[in-house]
């Protein structure tokens, strides 16, 4: 199921615009709002990056993030587009991803952009109820998430994600279980679900804090995710990762490479890039990015840190995990010349024994229950 | 010198009335020191009292003096410890006076522990100068505290003196009535040598220094000396007094007041109250009986980095050459690991210990509910004394359990009367008498001021009653208490037992009709305060095999990292090397892990 070929010569890229009309009451990535005559200057400098940044690795997949991508027009999309294009890197099959909000597009700009070489839309619906999408400070109504699926398809997607998100203050169960059975009723190829975290300084944390509504609880959460495990595995969707389910084949070649701990290349104010087994992060603040590109590369790299090959191992098995198949014992073998099952014999044992991990011939993987509780195995592979 | 020359008097005063400023005066008019050496309070030497207002160990100033009748007199100034933990050190100083002076607040009048003094050296016969101390203070109620004087201890208003030890008003006046009123002392210098031991502290030097007041004979340097009570055997290495620094001299003799120091390693070796005499020749009767105070109250006392055990053994050490009156053991438990179940006089004595233990030794530590110790008789007949609650024996081998307990004296404006009595009975106080102290009814709205006596288990004490009595009272209300013997008690121990397993640290012994409360307490602040686990933790209080409170921990079903922020998997790692090192610091119980603050969110709950 996985794309595998020869990965030491693909990369992916992704790329982040942090514009966004406002700023979601759960947002804690950056973005910025009321900044868009930056946008302009932005792109210009984003182009610049990628031509010193790119090397000829193959670029197997790209990925538009934000902030809200879909605030670019279509003229921009397909500026960007055609920069990487000039480099002749991008594999024809590639996985061209761009997020989506619904409000900020119709299907002109959508054909426009499927033109333009994106093939995959990840939709940020968040919910299928207006009053959690007014406490989520979403920008967009609960009819324009369903419409917006509609004008991607008309625009000729065909391989769409809806992001939802459960775990909301004040969601029932059975208010989750009306809004997943309206996303299978959707039909997008892929669904990814996350519960609301949060980290301490957005506006519903304070919400919370300040005892206006519900402290999110994790039992709630826990039966939601259940609920929708069990909904979505009935009508043919492959949960294939901690967060993710995809019909089959369309599981998203992006975030694979994450989790296969692969190399990727961030371009854009706060991304991240894994290279030559070295992570760094660009700046976080759009001033110092904006000024210091033209002058030094370097500048803009907030920080970077060597990973060791015990590193590697523990971030491969911890990403591999998330997987459904779990790591594969040949590939660590491959990679790190070790048995991961007697390298880690007490760890597994004692994960084994509290239900939260089994083994398979060639794999070893949470189980059902381990994948709520993925934290509490995740830490043990880490080195001492 | 002629002993008709001689006045040893100490200060009896309430925490903050005063003492060690008038003493401080006192210094400064006898010429003892310029006033621009006595930098603050000399007599209290350590930080810590200076900062509590206490005075912990006692010592003895010379001060010589010319007094108007054209004479110089040798004044002894002893000072006494001002808390009630240390009760048997303030009786041993008051054994070594012929006089005392009594200080009083005229803004707070008479206090509890001030009383209780006064009444011991009315027992031991001293000749006592009333003296109302802080008359320059507007809310002085000099007519008020007079009467009080005169209706409790029988004083008349014209034998008390008024001062103000800030300003020095009044103060030339009581060393004048100091030299007519104070009997000088009357020991005989031929008879052979008795001198009582009223403190002594561990100087690295020197070894062991004993103040002593010498009332029969003399010492002089090189004498092989015997302790009457402890047995043991010294040598006076040296022999002086202070005024305030040490001054060594050749000789000390009837009447006097000084120091000898003794090359002991160890104050318990050398300890208030013996009676000193010569090795040859020797006095037949010690000047007072000897029966040093024993630990009452005991705690566990743990580093809170384990690592620091060594650290604090050596510390605990250290500060027991200097204290006789603590006491350690080890004691280890699986959750805090290595510590000591020490003993103490008091609350107080137990707040000075800790207080020390951190800020002279920087340690940190965890110190455990403090507890009494108990008298068991076993069905077999054998008796034990025990201090930790973990080593109680089964009810079925316990024929009679015993408790301290302690008579209580309590002064309050007549107003906090009702609360205080609820307060007493609720913490199983016996009432014994009440007494109203002066006639005068209506000076104060708070109403005429009443001695409240009782008696009640020092286990009652060592929770919040303190605590609360000042917060019933308002503040007024002050407490001395003194204690009584062993009374038999109803007692149960109360287990608990954390996924089935018994924690040691968290048994408890109280009364049976309290069980199930403090049982429910327990669990639930354990359930409060240990994180949820992989599986269902059921948390039980017991007394003996019943349950008597339960909760339970559910298990935990959701802990997973959802999404991965535009690659930033090195954030994921941080907050995974987080909650690792988070579990590191965990304690375990079986297979709980548990905060070490859940652990001391319990052990302090009173």
């Amino acid at each position: 199921m996985l794309n595998q070929d020869l990965p030491e010569q693909n990369i992916a890229l992704y790329i982040h615009f942090p514009f966004c009309r406002r700023k979601c009451n759960y947002c804690s990535f950056v973005s910025y709002t009321s900044r868009d005559t930056d946008i302009i200057a932005y792109l210009g400098v984003l182009k610049k990056e990628i031509v010193l940044r790119a090397t000829d690795k193959h670029i197997n997949t790209i990925y538009f993030g934000g902030g809200t991508p879909s605030l670019l027009s279509n003229e921009q999309v397909e500026d960007i587009l055609s920069t990487i294009g000039s480099l002749n890197i991008i594999n024809k099959a590639a996985e061209i991803t761009m997020e989506a909000n619904p409000g900020t597009v119709d299907t002109s700009y959508l054909t426009a952009i499927r033109k333009s070489g994106i093939n995959r839309l990840s939709l940020g619906i968040q919910s299928l109820n207006d009053s959690e999408l007014t406490l989520l400070g979403r920008i967009h109504t609960a009819a324009e998430s369903r419409e917006v699926v509609l004008l991607a398809r008309n625009a000729g997607f065909t391989n769409l994600n809806i992001d939802l998100i459960y775990g909301i203050p004040q969601q029932t169960v059975s208010q989750w279980r009306a809004i997943l059975a309206e996303a299978i009723e959707l039909n997008p190829e892929h669904i990814s679900l996350y519960p609301l975290t949060l980290d301490g300084n957005e506006p519903l944390y304070h919400k919370i804090e300040r005892g206006e509504l519900p402290a999110l609880n994790p039992d709630i959460s826990a039966e939601q995710y259940e609920l929708a495990e069990d909904l979505l595995a009935n009508h043919g969707y492959q949960h294939y990762e901690i967060s993710n389910w995809a019909k089959e084949g369309y599981e998203c070649k992006h975030n694979l490479v994450y989790w296969q701990n692969l190399p990727y290349l961030g371009i854009g104010v706060a991304a991240h890039s894994y290279l030559d087994n070295h992570r760094l992060a660009n700046t976080s603040d759009l001033d110092q990015y904006l000024s210091k590109f033209y002058s030094n590369v370097k500048w803009v790299i907030d920080w970077e840190e060597e990973i060791d090959s015990k590193l590697q191992l523990a971030e491969s098995v911890i990403l591999g995990l998330r997987l459904s198949q779990g790591v594969s014992l040949n590939e660590i073998h491959g990679r790190f010349g070790i048995d991961l099952l007697s390298q880690y014999s007490s760890q597994v044992d004692h994960l084994a024994g509290l239900g939260l991990l089994e083994q398979t011939k060639s794999h070893m993987r949470l189980t059902r229950r381990g994948r709520l509780l993925g934290n509490e195995v995740f830490h043990q592979f880490l080195p001492a | 010198m002629d002993q008709s020359m001689i006045r040893n008097f100490c200060i009896i005063a309430h925490i903050d009335h005063g003492k060690s400023t008038l003493a401080d005066r006192l210094i400064e008019l006898t010429g003892a020191m310029s006033k621009d050496d006595i930098i603050e309070q000399v007599l209290d030497s350590m930080e810590l009292e200076r900062e509590r207002g206490i005075t912990i160990k006692a010592k003895a100033i010379r001060l010589d003096y010319h007094a108007k009748d054209g004479k110089n007199y040798r004044l002894n100034l002893i000072d006494t410890p001002g808390h009630v933990d240390f009760s048997y050190e303030v009786s041993r100083t008051i054994a070594a006076c012929e006089g005392a002076l009594l200080v009083i607040d005229v803004t707070q009048g008479i206090q509890a522990q001030t009383l209780a003094n006064v009444y011991l050296a009315m027992e031991h016969n001293l000749e006592i100068i009333p003296v109302l101390n802080k008359i320059d203070l507007a809310a002085a109620e000099p007519e008020h505290v007079l009467e009080e004087i005169k209706s409790v201890l029988g004083y008349k208003p014209d034998t008390v003196l008024s001062i103000s030890a800030k300003t020095g008003q009044g103060v030339p006046l009581v060393l004048e009535e100091i030299v007519k009123r104070i009997p000088p002392p009357n020991g005989n210098v031929n008879l052979p040598l008795r001198a009582l031991i009223f403190d002594s502290h561990y100087d690295s030097y020197k070894g062991v220094i004993a103040y002593l007041r010498v009332t029969d004979g003399q010492i002089s340097k090189g004498n092989k000396l015997r302790l009457m009570g402890q047995g043991t055997e010294i040598e006076a290495l040296e022999v002086g007094y202070f005024s305030p620094y040490p001054h060594p001299v050749e000789l000390l003799t009837a009447g006097e007041v000084g120091y000898i120091a003794t090359g002991l390693k160890y104050v318990g070796e050398c300890r208030v109250g013996d009676t000193i005499t010569s090795i040859a020749n020797g006095a037949a009767e010690p000047l007072i009986g000897y029966h040093p105070a024993k630990p009452m109250v005991f705690a566990g006392i743990y580093p809170a980095d384990a690592n620091d055990y060594q650290e604090l053994r050596e510390a605990i050490e250290r500060l027991s050459l200097n204290d006789a009156s603590l006491s350690y053991e080890l004691e280890s438990s699986p959750i805090l690991g290595n510590g000591f179940r020490c003993g103490f006089l008091g609350l107080l004595h137990l707040d000075i210990v800790c207080e020390r233990l951190e800020r002279e030794f920087y340690l940190s530590l965890v110190v455990t509910a403090p507890g009494v110790s108990f008298i068991v008789t076993k069905t077999n007949g054998q008796q034990l004394t025990v201090i930790n609650p973990t080593d109680l024996p089964p009810t079925t081998e316990t024929a009679k359990l015993e408790e301290p307990w302690v008579s209580i004296s309590i002064i309050t404006p007549s107003k906090f009367i009702g609360p205080l009595m609820e307060l007493i009975t609720e913490y199983s106080g016996v009432y014994k008498r009440t007494e109203y102290l002066g006639h005068s009814k209506t000076l104060s709205e708070l109403g005429q001021r009443v001695q409240l006596e009782y008696d009640m288990p020092l286990r009652s004490m060592l929770t919040t009653f303190y605590d609360q009595l000042k917060s019933r009272s308002q503040g007024y209300a002050s407490l001395d208490y003194n204690l009584i013997g062993y009374r038999e008690a109803k007692l149960v121990k109360i287990d608990v037992l954390v996924n089935q397993i018994v924690v040691d640290a968290f048994s408890r012994i109280v009364s049976p009709d309290k069980a199930h409360d403090v049982g429910k307490a327990m669990v639930h602040k354990l359930k409060e305060s240990i994180p949820r686990q992989l599986f269902n933790v059921p948390i039980q209080a017991a007394v003996g095999g019943r349950i008597v409170a339960r909760a339970d921990i559910p298990a935990k079903r959701k802990d997973v990292l959802a999404k991965c922020y535009g690659g930033d998997i090195t954030r994921k790692r941080k907050l995974l090397e987080k909650q690792k090192e988070g579990k590191k610091k965990m304690k375990h119980i079986g297979h709980i892990e548990v905060p070490k603050e859940a652990f001391l969110s319990v052990l302090k709950l009173n």
